[in-house]
């Protein structure tokens, strides 16, 4: 991750300040910088979202793809994640340099979304053992600005919802065998359901006390943190400890119950953008990168 | 993708023939006693078996067995590190590395390092590095490799364990060993120590609440170091798997301690009587 110099007196100060709960910002412990997504921003995509959380853009496409399905599950489709730390965020990430950091994102979003309730992997298969669609969710780091794994997840949940899958017929042609025709009509799609789409609430340990959505300095400032996927009913379906610090047992449950209560506290007012600014149509005004 | 030049590989698709079974594969009962006479919600930990100082070239290694899983760990270093950062000048660097022998899972794997080895190998790092006194060591580096010689179910816990020991049997400073448990969570009831088929059987009665979770634990000091879950669980079910996991690294901790102290004691008798 991208790192900053902190020196010891500004050590002290955050730590102080996150004691008295108040942040450099003048945030709470459990508040998140300001926010803002959009979808739908590149068109060649199926689906897609960019998200801004402070200083953070992320930038999700979702394609669809006609595969060959699993040999252990012939009834579901599948995700395959890719995260590129793009040389843009920070120069730390040119060449291979983002790749350690992009293995480690994506392989926990495999954990994140493996298990069976997160998306209807059923609602993917075309043709049992034959045929199934193949999602595959590329995210790009625009700026790094600390906090990652929340912009991901939030920008995978708005380009899931964004995504429009084409509906197919499977028809038999002359010898027998199956043919695969999309429909003609551009709009008539598949919308997959995204309410049991977790996110991911990264929870650092800044002295006795731990905060939501830390920025790069109060990350330097903390020696460990859990990660912590929640969906909209409060499961959890993945949590992970990350960095070279230990914790208490103590600390883990109470960081586990405030995750799992901002976590929760996130899927509402999500939806319900989305569903917005859905609805807004033909008559929405795009942003887009330069706004 | 990296192609391997050095052996000779059979045919691109290939396919294990157990997918090709006529029954379908049993589904464990998510009741009742375990498959191997060990009992459900209780800490019932598999027997393990370990030894230290296994490999000579190496500066400390360590072998542990428990039922069928085999992990062997070597521990290379202090070696010096050419001074890249100032980072590097005050304290020690850990590397780890965590590899399956293609043998060793019911399907076979490849010598290329996929994304589970980076995966589990970033998780053992990130469980050892609080125990060990890498400040203790400026301008070193310190190499752990892990080798699963046949993997029966909560690899990553007993490699923690292992990689620990043989961490210690190097003489490397740490503040305490560090102990791994897993659980798995089936319902409503639970498994401590699953083996491969319990990890990987996906009973698809109950709906809420499976998963399985990872702990390493420093017992002397009270601290979790690492912890990783995945699958669906609450919040509190998820608490109760970690005390769950705390208690069986307690229960693990005499027998390794036991092994050390073995270890230490064949290296360098204690001077006779005379």
């Amino acid at each position: 991750m991208a790192t900053v110099q902190v020196s010891e007196a500004e050590k002290v100060y955050i730590l102080h300040g996150i004691r008295d709960d108040l942040r450099v910002d003048g945030r709470g412990c459990e508040d998140y910088r300001h926010m803002e997504i959009e979808t739908d921003v590149v068109s060649n995509t199926d689906g897609s979202a960019k998200v801004t959380l402070g200083h953070t853009a992320v930038l999700v496409g979702v394609k669809a793809d006609i595969g060959k399905p699993r040999p252990m599950v012939p009834n579901e489709g599948y995700f395959e994640f890719f995260v590129d730390c793009s040389a843009n965020a920070t120069p730390e990430f040119e060449g291979r340099g983002g790749e350690e950091l992009g293995t480690e994102l994506s392989n926990t979003l495999y954990k994140v979304f493996n298990n069976k309730h997160s998306v209807d992997l059923k609602s993917l298969c075309i043709s049992a053992g034959e045929h199934c669609w193949v999602l595959y969710v590329d995210v790009l780091l625009l700026q790094c600005d600390g906090n990652l794994y929340d912009a991901i997840s939030v920008a995978i949940k708005a380009a899931l919802f964004n995504t429009k899958i084409p509906r197919v017929h499977i028809s038999a042609d002359e010898e027998g065998g199956k043919e695969i025709e999309l429909s003609d009509d551009p709009y008539d799609c598949m919308r997959l359901n995204v309410e049991n789409v977790p996110c991911i609430v990264t929870l650092c340990k800044v002295g006795h006390r731990h905060v939501v959505d830390a920025t790069l300095q109060e990350k330097a400032c903390s020696v460990a943190s859990l990660i912590i996927s929640v969906t909209h009913k409060g499961t959890v379906t993945c949590t992970r400890k990350v960095g070279g610090g230990s914790l208490d047992p103590e600390s883990i449950f109470e960081m586990t119950e405030a995750g799992k209560r901002v976590g929760k506290n996130l899927h509402a007012p999500l939806m319900k953008l989305l569903q917005q600014e859905e609805s807004l149509g033909k008559t929405r005004q795009k942003v887009g990168f330069l706004g | 993708m990296p192609t391997d030049t050095k052996r000779v590989r059979g045919p691109e698709v290939s396919q294990s023939p157990s997918l090709f079974l006529c029954k379908p594969a049993t589904v464990l009962p998510s009741q009742g006693p375990r498959a191997d006479g060990r009992q459900r919600d209780q800490v019932d930990v598999r027997p393990v078996f370990v030894r230290c100082g296994l490999v000579s070239q190496a500066k400390g290694s360590a072998y542990i067995e428990a039922g069928n899983t085999k992990l062997m760990c070597c521990v290379y270093g202090p070696r010096e590190t050419e001074r890249k950062d100032e980072t590097d000048m005050k304290c020690g660097r850990l590397t780890t590395d965590m590899r399956f022998a293609p043998f060793s899972c019911l399907e076979r794997g490849s010598w290329i390092q996929g994304s589970q080895d980076k995966d589990l190998s970033l998780m053992l790092h990130e469980s050892l590095q609080p125990a060990v006194c890498l400040n203790k060591y400026p301008r070193s580096q310190i190499e752990v490799n892990v080798m699963v010689l046949e993997n029966s179910g909560s690899v990553l816990a007993h490699a923690v364990t292992c990689a620990s020991l043989a961490l210690a049997d190097a003489g490397i400073e740490m503040y305490d060993l560090v102990l791994g448990c897993s659980i798995r969570q089936d319902g409503a009831s639970y498994v401590v120590d699953p083996s491969y088929m319990e990890e990987n059987s996906c009973s698809s009665a109950s709906s809420r609440n499976q998963g399985g979770l990872t702990v390493a634990f420093l017992p002397s000091l009270n601290q979790i170091s690492g912890l990783q879950s995945d699958g669906e669980m609450t919040e509190e079910t998820l608490a109760a798997g970690v005390r769950t996991c705390i208690e069986g690294c307690y229960k693990l901790y005499p027998v390794i301690q036991q092994a050390l102290a073995k270890a230490v004691r064949r290296a360098a008798p204690p001077p006779s009587e005379s």
